[in-house]
């Protein structure tokens, strides 16, 4: 093994993720060459001294209380494996209610969503039962921007326009005048509410919206550099460099989508993720037939026309 | 660290006990999804340890950190229903504590409320002389460690924080991150140096 080899492979042998045939190299090499000992030797120095890092952090009795009392009014009692006994039911069925610890828990709970909902509701638009139709923007008109808006802007009004705002829906059989934008409502729902901060909700919304819009422009210009160029090889550097960017954040909304529970969206971002992946991982300069490849898979699943309608 | 990952897995361990087994983390996962909280509390205890050691190297602020790891669990318990069996109950652990301090770093984001180190700054130890290792107090190495981790970026601090001091494996860390293994090899080996480059003026090992 050369010494540019051993070096390249130290650290994840120190990690122990080198496969056996390159450990065994390099243990053999280690033996022999006193450069590449003495890298060996850094590394696990440096690994020694990270290993006394102490962040002084205390678990404290308190924390544990804090999750009890979160937790507790959502456990589900334990089902016992007792016999059935129609006396005890019976008992049970006259007997005084206890008001204990858990139940206190639930109504506190209870009680601050409810407050916290109001509250929410009270921040929010003015809005209409599901399907009825609320503003009918006639073309060129500009909407009222949404109230989390500080600065609006041309660009952000476009974004907003497009995404799927939690509260308001966008109807697509309009059946109304051409052009007009029809916009129906839903009450939002309570559990988002009490799941997750309602901003970052927000956040999270126009993220994903910015994230798709993106995703489409890179779709479109991979499939019209198909289509102009004579080339038999074609630059991509920009359009893979995108794709990485992109990659990189599909990865952390799709997982955002999954543990918010928004399942249409984290299914809609796996879709669009082999895409990113084959376009990231394409050379520099790639053939026509590559491209047309994705292409063809772009419209076998109309994955631009899904990020579309998103 | 080594006693800490044997901590987390009690798979495999030589001469478990009958009541270990009673209580390994499938079994204690079954309990409390079924509701029980002293099972939801034996995994708090197993866990919190580490989850509040990666929260807080994420987040470098040891009251949020805190926060984060009580949201951390509750989603846990909230959860527990979709946790695979092949899924290792710290892989999955990790998991959330990634997505709730990733929340909390936006958020701060957005509301302009985060500092923006300096390495000058951040690193100003009075004595420029890099000093032996062994004779560096804990409380300067903490501090080294602390500050220079904070100074990586959040891909680069997220695999460091797992790879180096929670001792996952790379499939681990690509099942908590979602990053495929090429990118974090790439991230882990740039983090390394990164950390080499602002320890070393400081720290000198000798053999």
């Amino acid at each position: 093994m050369k010494c540019d080899d051993c070096q390249n492979l130290l650290a994840e042998y120190i990690d122990g993720e080198t496969i056996d045939t390159e450990a065994e190299q390099i243990t053999a090499h280690l033996i022999t060459c006193a450069a590449c000992t003495s890298e060996f030797e850094a590394l696990t120095a440096e690994q020694d001294l990270f290993a006394r890092y102490d962040r002084e952090l205390e678990i404290t009795p308190a924390m544990w209380t804090a999750i009890q009392a979160r937790t507790a009014a959502e456990s589900r009692p334990v089902v016992s494996s007792s016999k059935f006994s129609p006396r005890e039911w019976l008992i049970g069925l006259f007997a005084a209610p206890r008001f204990g610890l858990a139940f206190s828990g639930a109504m506190a709970v209870l009680l601050a969503a409810i407050v916290i909902g109001v509250m929410y509701l009270r921040t929010q638009p003015q809005i209409a039962p599901p399907g009825e139709v609320v503003i009918a923007h006639p073309p060129g008109s500009v909407p009222p921007p949404p109230i989390f808006e500080t600065r609006p802007s041309p660009v952000k009004d476009k974004a907003i326009e497009q995404m799927p705002s939690p509260y308001i829906a966008r109807s697509k059989n309009s059946g109304g005048s051409k052009g007009a934008t029809l916009e129906t409502s839903r009450r939002p729902d309570q559990n988002d509410v009490l799941f997750s901060d309602i901003a970052y909700t927000e956040i999270e919304n126009k993220d994903t919206t910015n994230h798709i819009a993106q995703a489409q422009n890179l779709l479109r210009s991979i499939r019209s550099i198909h289509l102009d160029s004579e080339a038999d090889e074609v630059d991509v550097t920009y359009e893979k460099a995108m794709s990485r960017r992109l990659l990189d954040e599909n990865v952390v909304l799709r997982r955002d989508a999954e543990t918010s529970g928004k399942y249409p969206v984290k299914a809609l971002l796996g879709d669009l993720e082999p895409f990113l992946i084959d376009i990231a991982n394409l050379p520099d300069k790639t053939t026509l037939k590559e491209l047309r490849t994705i292409n063809d898979r772009a419209q076998k699943t109309e994955i631009v026309a899904a990020l579309q309608s998103y | 660290m080594k006693r800490l990952a044997q901590e987390l897995s009690l798979e495999g361990q030589p001469g478990a006990f009958a009541a270990s087994l009673m209580n390994s983390s499938a079994d204690l996962v079954a309990r409390a999804s079924e509701g029980d909280q002293e099972a939801f509390r034996l995994i708090f205890e197993r866990y919190s340890r580490p989850v509040i050691s990666f929260i807080y190297d994420l987040v470098s602020d040891r009251g949020l950190a805190e926060e984060l790891t009580q949201e951390t669990f509750v989603r846990a318990f909230r959860n527990l229903g979709t946790l695979r069996q092949e899924t290792k109950l710290s892989t999955w652990l990790f998991g959330i504590a990634k997505n709730v301090a990733r929340e909390a770093l936006r958020g701060r984001i957005r509301e302009n409320r985060h500092v923006d180190l300096d390495d000058k700054a951040v690193l100003d130890l009075t004595d420029h002389q890099p000093v032996p290792v062994n004779r560096l107090l804990n409380k300067e190495l903490n501090d080294l460690i602390q500050r220079s981790l904070a100074l990586l970026d959040d891909d680069k601090r997220l695999v460091f924080t797992l790879k180096i001091f929670q001792q996952c494996s790379y499939e681990e860390i690509a099942e908590i991150t979602g990053f495929s293994i090429p990118k974090l090899k790439t991230d882990l080996h740039r983090a390394r140096s990164e950390m080499r480059k602002r320890i070393s003026p400081y720290v000198r090992f000798e053999s």
